[in-house]
């Protein structure tokens, strides 16, 4: 079965205030295709991302989020992780003191249900919830061939997450989840923002190493460079916290060509707050 | 169950027990005299009351010291590693020691020392035994230079009623590779008096592990003394765990001299009692010495745990750096209090001071309280103390990679340790404090 997020009619507000950022989103995504979603800064384009994935510092005003025919919006960001929604960070943050493979071992055991059984006692440690992790000869090995075929040094491994890590680096050790977490769907929040040319290539290249039947990807984006090198199936243009048009590949050219003003002189009438 | 023939009697923590625990051991008649002068200074020194300085932020409510007595001796041989109760035998797994010692109740179970360093002079035994095969050892260092018997009415009480204790003496230039080990368990009701007392002299090199473990989950009451001395040149790594149940009531004074170029990496953690109050001093008393000292703990429930340290500069060129760091769970309460102190003779010391804190439940509460007190002017002091939360961002980045909360509660929490624990000289205690800290995050979950 093709899994598919829907979004009906989201309405999304701060938690501080009554102020509504998402007003009656509508989007759906299937296994196997690519969105792009774009849209000028402050258009709530982040914001749709933390509320798919479940940030606390948002509400859910109205609508829903389905996975799978499944409301989600009960679910803590954990579980929605587990059911295959991943999220690339626009700025991923650095935890200081974890290291990357620790962090990525119990990530990946958790989604791949290691974690649901318990412990062997050899461990030591049977009584510590979720403490029976993927074999760390298999994590190791497959991590460190992701980290190949993704352009992550090996050294990243032992490295603190994200901490002194370069733009590049970062979006790229996204990347590198990504492929190990093997998600239905995932939405990759301003991925290409701040990269140069050659870092913007080789993330371009991991999203398209990573797209296939198995995948439905939601790339947002500000600009239309990284449609240079990832080729969508549907364009979106996101204005004023909703989808205001929806076409091919050809609408972000069009939109390269004419700028956000003209949507903003489309949709302003009713888009000015 | 272990068959037991106690003969003797149980002691209660009074002048006669002071007297029948000195007859029991058949010691020599200047301990004795030590012991009882020790208890006039107990009954003398006034008990703890919130005017006081040292205790305005931890009360001893609750505390009563007539519900705990001393164990009476046991007769029972040591026996090996196998035969000692499971919940000591835990403890020792992993941890590979060129000598071990395992004390319970005041008793000797078990005692190890590799034939290698017994040749080459090292004594590793407990006080009973050193009092009668190296009296002119305890004599010279047994709380007399460095922890005075009259420094609080709790180390008075304990040089009154020591026993067990472990006595660890390095000769000069033996430096020993792997640690040795002090193990000490104490059941419900029972007063236990340990003592560590290590002698490095001139250039030798030793690593000692210290831990305290309950037999169950009653109340015990632990009145410890550690004396470290660092001679010339010797260099001594000291790693003391506290991991009694949460209702145990713990008083530590614990001190390190430091001689010309001697060096002493000192870690203490602090995971259990009901009440802890430790105190730790580092005393750089000539040229070149450095002092390192690094806290961990992590208070869950009711549980009330304070530290007071001091840094005691009293050479020029010495060093001392300490960090402390502490995550507090429930309802628990934390306490640092940290003096650094140059004497005006002790040009060009570098002293560091640094507490942070991780307050993950609403309710509890850390108080640190950073000093300072220079006398000299060609120095370099820096202190510091943070009292924070847990990041919003960093936990919703870990659940949204799939981590649970408690997962990413419990691995932000060791990643704030980490500093602490990448230090730590010994691999297999470093893994056991990150399985402490695993296990103190999913208290009061």
């Amino acid at each position: 079965m093709t899994s598919e997020l829907v979004i009906r009619d989201l309405h999304v507000a701060v938690n501080d205030g009554e102020k509504a950022v998402l007003k009656g989103v509508n989007m759906t995504i299937r296994q196997g295709e690519v969105h792009a979603l774009m849209g000028p800064n402050g258009s709530g384009k982040s914001t749709l991302s933390y509320a798919i994935m479940g940030h606390p510092h948002y509400t859910i005003t109205s609508g829903d989020i389905l996975l799978d025919g499944e409301s989600i919006l009960e679910l803590e960001p954990n579980e929605r992780a587990r059911r295959g929604l991943f999220l690339a960070f626009q700025y991923p943050v650095a935890v200081p003191g974890v290291s990357m493979a620790n962090f990525l071992r119990t990530a990946v055991s958790n989604i791949r249900g290691y974690t649901d059984q318990p412990a062997p006692a050899a461990e030591g440690r049977s009584g510590v919830v979720g403490s029976n992790l993927m074999p760390m000869r298999e994590f190791r090995k497959e991590m460190l061939d992701k980290m190949d075929e993704f352009h992550v040094d090996r050294d990243f491994a032992k490295r603190y997450l994200n901490e002194g890590f370069s733009g590049g680096e970062k979006k790229r050790v996204e990347i590198l989840q990504m492929a190990m977490l093997q998600p239905k769907i995932a939405i990759m929040d301003e991925t290409d923002s701040g990269l140069d040319i050659d870092a913007l290539r080789v993330v371009s290249d991991g999203v398209n190493k990573l797209a296939g039947p198995g995948l439905g990807i939601m790339l947002i984006t500000h600009y239309q460079r990284i449609l240079n090198y990832v080729r969508p199936d549907f364009v979106h243009v996101f204005y004023n916290g909703r989808v205001v048009m929806s076409g091919g590949p050809e609408l972000a050219h069009e939109l390269e060509q004419k700028g956000y003003q003209w949507v903003k002189d489309q949709f302003g009438a009713n888009g000015e707050q | 169950m272990t068959p037991q023939t106690l003969a003797l009697p149980t002691l209660q923590l009074d002048q006669t027990g002071v007297e029948a625990l000195s007859a029991q051991h058949n010691e020599p008649s200047w301990f004795l005299d030590l012991r009882r002068r020790a208890w006039r200074f107990f009954e003398e020194i006034a008990w703890p009351r919130a005017d006081d300085e040292e205790w305005r932020r931890t009360r001893l409510t609750g505390f009563n010291i007539g519900d705990f007595h001393l164990a009476p001796p046991s007769s029972a041989p040591l026996v090996d590693r196998a035969e000692l109760p499971a919940y000591l035998q835990q403890e020792m797994e992993a941890i590979e020691a060129a000598g071990t010692l395992v004390t319970e109740n005041g008793t000797v179970r078990h005692h190890t020392l590799s034939p290698e360093l017994a040749a080459q002079g090292v004594i590793f035994t407990d006080l009973h035994h050193a009092l009668h095969e190296h009296p002119e050892l305890i004599q010279r260092y047994f709380m007399g230079n460095n922890v005075a018997v009259d420094a609080n009415k709790f180390t008075a009480l304990h040089a009154a009623l020591v026993t067990g204790g472990a006595v660890l003496y390095v000769p000069r230039n033996v430096q020993i590779e792997l640690p040795l080990y002090g193990l000490t368990g104490a059941g419900a009701g029972v007063a236990d008096f340990a003592h560590t007392l290590i002698i490095a002299e001139e250039n030798a090199q030793v690593s000692y592990i210290d831990e305290m473990v309950s037999a169950d989950e009653g109340a015990s009451f632990h009145s410890g003394v550690v004396e470290i001395f660092a001679q010339s040149g010797a260099v001594v790594r000291y790693m003391h765990g506290q991991d009694w149940n949460i209702n145990t009531w713990h008083f530590s004074t614990q001190q390190a001299q430091m001689r010309r170029d001697a060096q002493c990496n000192w870690i203490i953690s602090s995971w259990g009692s009901r009440l802890s109050k430790i105190n730790l001093e580092m005393q750089l008393l000539e040229r070149g010495g450095h002092g390192e000292l690094l806290g961990l703990y992590f208070p869950s429930g009711k549980q009330h745990l304070d530290h007071h340290t001091m840094q005691n500069h009293f050479a020029d060129h010495c060093t001392s750096d300490l960090l402390f760091k502490g995550a507090l769970r429930g309802r628990s309460r934390s306490v640092y209090s940290g003096s650094i102190k140059v004497w005006p003779h002790a040009q060009k010391t570098d002293a560091y001071q640094k507490n942070e804190n991780l307050v993950l439940d609403k309710r509890a509460r850390a108080d640190s309280i950073p000093g300072l007190e220079i006398e000299a002017d060609d120095v370099r002091c820096t202190h510091g103390a943070t009292v924070s939360k847990i990041e919003p961002e960093y936990l919703f980045y870990l659940m949204a990679r799939g981590l649970t909360q408690y997962q990413a509660e419990q691995m932000i929490v060791t990643g704030f340790f980490q500093e602490v624990l990448n230090r730590v000289p010994v691999e297999a205690v470093r893994r056991k404090l990150e399985r402490i800290i695993a296990r103190k995050v999913l208290a009061d979950w």
